[in-house]
């Protein structure tokens, strides 16, 4: 018994890590922009298409193709705040329906490029580490989990340590006292949209070789990092890690215990217990909805 | 002595730490027209706030003819016959000038859906009419009945928010500032209208910063400073009482 | 008389309308007709001012409950019908507790929310919802004949006439409920809740009730829906459908009854039929959600608006025509 919790356990930490990753680049998307982008979920599906196309098509080493992912879906980001999401500003609902528009131009060009079928990435490592018999933490799972933690707390050191960092959090926290200090509501967006989808197409990225890659993958990734920024509150990053994890377990926990459906409803749920005891969020103080 | 329509006991209200008015107590006489003042940050709006339903006090009580309405939401303070306005232009900006007024009737008559689909509520939105019709008529809008509420000049826009409540004949009208942004001559025109009110039997708490419409027209005057009673009296008392000066000198000097 | 003239000019077009398509088209336009009343009712929910993502599922709560009805306790199905849209009311009345204690986004989420419990607990259990694979062979219309024009439920034609009928009565009693009072009522929460309130409008009730209504029209559309497809699933009410929902009503635009419909009509024979026959048919997702981008970019008040700048002009243009003969 001890050892199926532990092997759950680790299960769990290992769901957390990408679903951190993921939430996070929305909740920062959200604070900065005071938009939900609908297609975080795709820009996931992208990141897992470039180790498709860079690791098991062209045969390149893994890391680059996770490198290549980042940076082609950050770029991708940046495309869409120059699009849709800056001359919408002013239109929450607007740019909400922009990116549903953009969620299916993806799909579609990824169906077309790649065909609807399930693509299986060969893995890049079956080392496992044995720690009992009956529980085992394969070495990918723990590099994915260390590569969240990293990224993650770079992303921390970036927003508390550097210049940059602090004008994101001051037009987070107060957009138009912000562009009075000075700082650029359109460079603070964009980087906000590059770092929110990198983070989004690095989660696919790292995924992609333990998971059927499909073009409707984003859905479940969405669904998923909405009750985490919402649980958690939304703005609040360090909220939306908390919350990552324990959704991660409380989820990894059911369906190992009860089904996969169970977990969802329990997830659901939750997010509705949470919405009616405190709507603002677990972690959230500001209300700017 | 009849009994005061109204009874203000105890009243405390906080926000986190801080208490915004600290055991209040004053009475509002039926068919005055009392004044609520004092300097910024007083605790005015708030008690209005409270008055209204919109705010539950944390200690106290507020009594429409002796029956405790404290703690009732908005709309049932409403029922009992104690409507008010708010600050600034707050409308249905979107609305036109008469369908704001027929909200105001909604008490009066309420919309019934099923009437609605079957076409038997005739007499009912008639007589809503009317009655919008009249309360415009009262403050001059009549004429801009078909404009879009948003589109009106301020001073309209004060007006209209009174022959909205108005429009529900109330027992007791809240007013919240209802000279804020009129000139001279709209603020004595409002004048008059307000003693026009008050004949036809309503009692007017407002309050509002224009000592000079204040004084020319409260039977009553409530003082308060930092959430607490201050003075109370008729305008000329009010005038010479020392720590109304002294409150109103003192924040002047803060502003300066 | 005019006005009279062109409704019954415009009836007598949708009345024709099928006996110029083709069959696959027919089956379109049925569809179509469908989520006209799925748009409409959902437009009916936002008068108050909040954004459901949960409506489709309501709408679904509608077709599941006509279609185990009809099928386990052999009701008659149009029967089934209105006791699948009482249902739906009801279900939505219950969900109304906890949701209406949000408001704004967190009533979008909330929605959300409780949208897809119910999906799911549908695909956890088998009985009586069928689980994954949903309901099949549910019973169709019975045929009936009303001496002009008998009803075979086989073609699409005859799905269509009923379901036009339906809609119609259904579109017509939400048009009275809007220019009632309770409608005035509606908007007047919608704009200024506080306003309202302190007019003695008890909000809550008033947004508990537009959402009932609403939920009860959308349950009929997904009784006319069941009963017309056949087989229902989990996966005929998931978010995909209230997406295409949401972008009908945001692209036809909120402001007055007849723009979600207009979204709801232009986007459906665009997407179905025009870049179907244009050969489109892998680039279709692309194309529309192209189109839905540029709408939103260029026309943030949706088709609606270009219909009203229309229709103003026209005015105007009456207007002074009025004014030089009233001057003769």
């Amino acid at each position: 018994m001890i050892e199926l919790l532990a092997q759950t356990g680790l299960n769990a930490l290992y769901a957390a890590s990408y679903t951190a990753l993921v939430a996070v680049g929305l909740v920062l998307i959200f604070g900065v922009m005071g938009v939900i982008n609908f297609a975080h979920g795709e820009l996931f599906m992208l990141g897992a298409y470039a180790i498709v196309a860079v690791y098991a098509d062209w045969n390149l080493p893994y890391l680059v193709a996770v490198a290549v992912g980042m940076t082609f879906v950050g770029i991708v980001g940046l495309g869409m705040e120059r699009a849709f999401f800056r001359p919408l500003r002013d239109n929450p609902l607007g740019g909400l329906v922009a990116s549903i528009g953009f969620l299916m131009i993806l799909q579609a060009l990824v169906s077309m490029g790649f065909g609807v079928r399930m693509e299986h990435v060969p893995p890049v490592t079956q080392d496992v580490i044995v720690i009992t018999e009956k529980v085992r933490l394969p070495v990918f799972r723990l590099a994915v989990i260390l590569a969240a933690v990293v990224l993650l707390a770079s992303l921390w050191a970036f927003l508390k340590k550097t210049r940059f960092g602090w004008a994101l959090r001051a037009s987070a926290q107060d957009p138009e006292a912000a562009a009075l200090q000075g700082i650029s509501i359109n460079q603070t967006a964009r980087i906000a949209m590059f770092i929110g989808a990198a983070l989004a197409g690095v989660a696919g990225a790292l995924t992609a070789p333990l998971i059927s890659v499909n073009p409707h993958m984003g859905h479940s990734v969405i669904v998923t990092a909405f009750i985490v920024i919402i649980v958690g509150g939304i703005g609040s990053l360090e909220g939306a890690v908390i919350v990552a994890v324990a959704y991660a377990f409380v989820h990894t926990f059911v369906t190992t215990f009860f089904d996969g459906v169970i977990a969802d409803i329990v997830g659901l749920l939750l997010l509705l217990a949470v919405l009616i005891v405190k709507p603002t969020g677990l972690f959230g103080s500001a209300d700017r909805a | 002595m009849a009994p005061p329509i109204l009874e203000i006991d105890e009243l405390t209200m906080r926000f986190g730490g801080l208490t915004a008015i600290d055991r209040l107590s004053f009475e509002v006489e039926r068919g005055a027209i009392h004044g609520l003042i004092g300097p910024n940050g007083a605790g005015k709006t708030t008690t209005f706030n409270v008055v209204s339903g919109f705010y539950k006090p944390a200690g106290g009580e507020v009594r429409l003819r002796g029956e405790t309405i404290s703690g009732l939401r908005m709309h049932e303070v409403a029922r009992r016959g104690v409507v008010r306005t708010f600050q600034h232009s707050t409308l249905f900006a979107e609305l036109s000038v008469l369908e704001n007024a027929l909200v105001g009737t909604h008490m009066s008559f309420p919309p019934n859906i099923f009437a609605a689909m079957a076409g038997v509520d005739k007499a009912n939105r008639r007589a809503a009419r009317a009655r919008a019709e009249e309360a415009l008529d009262f403050f001059g809008l009549s004429r801009l009945a078909d404009e879009l509420a948003g589109d009106l000049p301020h001073g309209h826009q004060r007006a209209l928010g009174m022959a909205v409540a108005l429009a529900a004949r109330p027992d007791v009208v809240l007013l919240d500032e209802p000279f804020t942004g009129m000139n001279p001559e709209e603020t004595r025109r409002m004048m008059e209208l307000m003693v026009k009110i008050r004949n036809t039997g309503v009692t007017i708490l407002l309050v509002e910063h224009d000592m000079h419409a204040i004084m020319g027209l409260c039977d009553r005057i409530t003082c308060m400073s930092f959430g607490r009673l201050l003075a109370e009296g008729n305008p000329q008392e009010i005038r010479h009482h020392p720590d109304v000066i002294e409150a109103y000198l003192g924040g002047a000097r803060h502003v300066a | 008389m005019t006005k009279l003239a062109a409704l019954l000019g415009f009836g007598a077009i949708l009345l024709a309308l099928p006996h110029a398509l083709s069959f696959s088209q027919q089956e379109i336009l049925v569809f179509l007709t469908i989520n006209v009343l799925v748009v409409a009712s959902y437009r009916l929910l936002t008068l108050t001012g909040e954004w459901s993502l949960g409506h489709v599922v309501i709408m679904g709560v509608g077709a599941y409950a006509s279609a185990l009805l009809s099928k386990r306790l052999g009701i008659y199905v149009p029967a089934a019908m209105l006791l699948g849209a009482g249902t739906a009311a009801m279900v939505a009345l219950a969900l109304s507790f906890p949701l209406f204690r949000m408001k704004g986004f967190y009533f979008l989420i909330g929605s959300f929310a409780a949208g897809e419990i119910i999906r799911l607990l549908w695909k956890r259990f088998r009985e009586p919802f069928g689980g994954p694979k949903g309901i099949k062979k549910i019973d169709p219309m019975p045929d009936f004949d009303i001496g002009v024009y008998v009803f075979d439920f086989f073609e699409p034609i005859s799905y269509y006439y009923f379901a036009l009928a339906v809609v119609g009565v259904s579109l017509w009693v939400m048009w009275r409920i809007e220019r009632s009072p309770v409608g005035l009522t509606f908007h007047a929460v919608h704009w200024q809740d506080r306003l309202a309130e302190a007019s003695g409008v008890n909000v809550r009730a008033y947004r508990t009730l537009a959402f009932v209504l609403a939920s009860g029209f959308a349950g009929l559309s997904g009784a006319l829906l069941a009963h017309y497809i056949g087989t229902i699933n989990p996966n005929s009410f998931d978010v995909e459908q209230m997406v295409f929902v949401l972008t009908w009503t945001i692209v036809g635009g909120t402001a007055t009854f007849y723009g979600p419909i207009l979204g709801c009509v232009v986007l459906t024979v665009l997407n179905e039929i025009v870049l179907r026959e244009a050969g489109f048919e892998q680039m279709r997702p692309l194309i529309y959600g192209l189109i839905m981008i540029l709408s939103v970019l260029f026309m943030p008040k949706g088709l609606e608006s270009l219909v009203r700048g229309a229709l103003s002009r026209r005015n105007a243009n009456r207007k002074m025509t009025g004014e030089t003969e009233a001057t003769e």
